[in-house]
């Protein structure tokens, strides 16, 4: 297990309900997989330094989690799978 | 896509730094002050991370670019730890990967 930090962006233009089912989508799949998650962290909507697809805006969701470094190419491959997702980054904290 | 991009530059450069140092040999070399040593190695509690978008965005110039060391003043490997930080802000689009940053946003 290590510790790792997850920022990804979801769109901002989504409705309340469907932010939170991406957000503890991404939570319960990092729990079945044995991770332990230590901080959630919404930044909210932030402004982009530079238009994504044309979007201007982005839900920034910050997590800090433990996690088993053989599963993060899977959670990697999930977010980008996921269409509401514009961007996502996963560090591994030394 | 590529060209238009170099044209785009160029029209920039005109207007800014870079043509003024094309006519070095008329003006006088302009002085940048820069920090004597190494703003990490003298704080060691200052962390280099890529979500502190106040610090990162002290390390890229107008363009958007990564400022070199002898401005930044930076040592060889917090620099190098710097522009990995800028590179990761700039995939989650907290600091821009060209164009005026600073402006855009207020």
């Amino acid at each position: 297990m290590h510790n790792y930090e997850l920022i990804f962006i979801l769109q901002a233009d989504l409705d309340e309900a469907s932010l939170n089912t991406a957000v503890d989508n991404v939570e319960t799949l990092i729990k079945n997989n044995g991770g332990e998650i230590a901080k959630i962290d919404r930044w909210g909507k932030r402004k982009l330094a530079y238009p994504i697809n044309k979007a201007n805006e982005g839900y920034y969701v910050f997590v800090d989690f433990n996690y088993k470094p053989e599963e993060v190419a899977g959670l990697k491959r999930t977010l980008g799978y996921n269409e509401q997702v514009m961007r996502h980054i996963v560090v591994r904290k030394a | 896509m590529t060209e238009s991009r170099f044209s785009d530059r160029g029209d920039r450069s005109q207007n800014s730094e870079r043509g003024e140092r094309g006519e070095r040999s008329e003006r006088p070399r302009r002085f940048i002050s820069r920090p004597k040593f190494c703003q990490f190695c003298s704080d060691k509690n200052l962390v280099i991370d890529y979500k502190s978008v106040e610090l990162m965005s002290r390390y890229i110039n107008e363009t958007g670019k990564i400022r070199p060391r002898r401005q930044t003043g930076a040592c060889a490997k917090h620099q190098r730890e710097v522009a990995k930080a800028v590179k990761n802000a700039r995939h989650i689009a907290l600091l821009p990967f060209e164009g005026d940053f600073w402006t855009e946003n207020n």
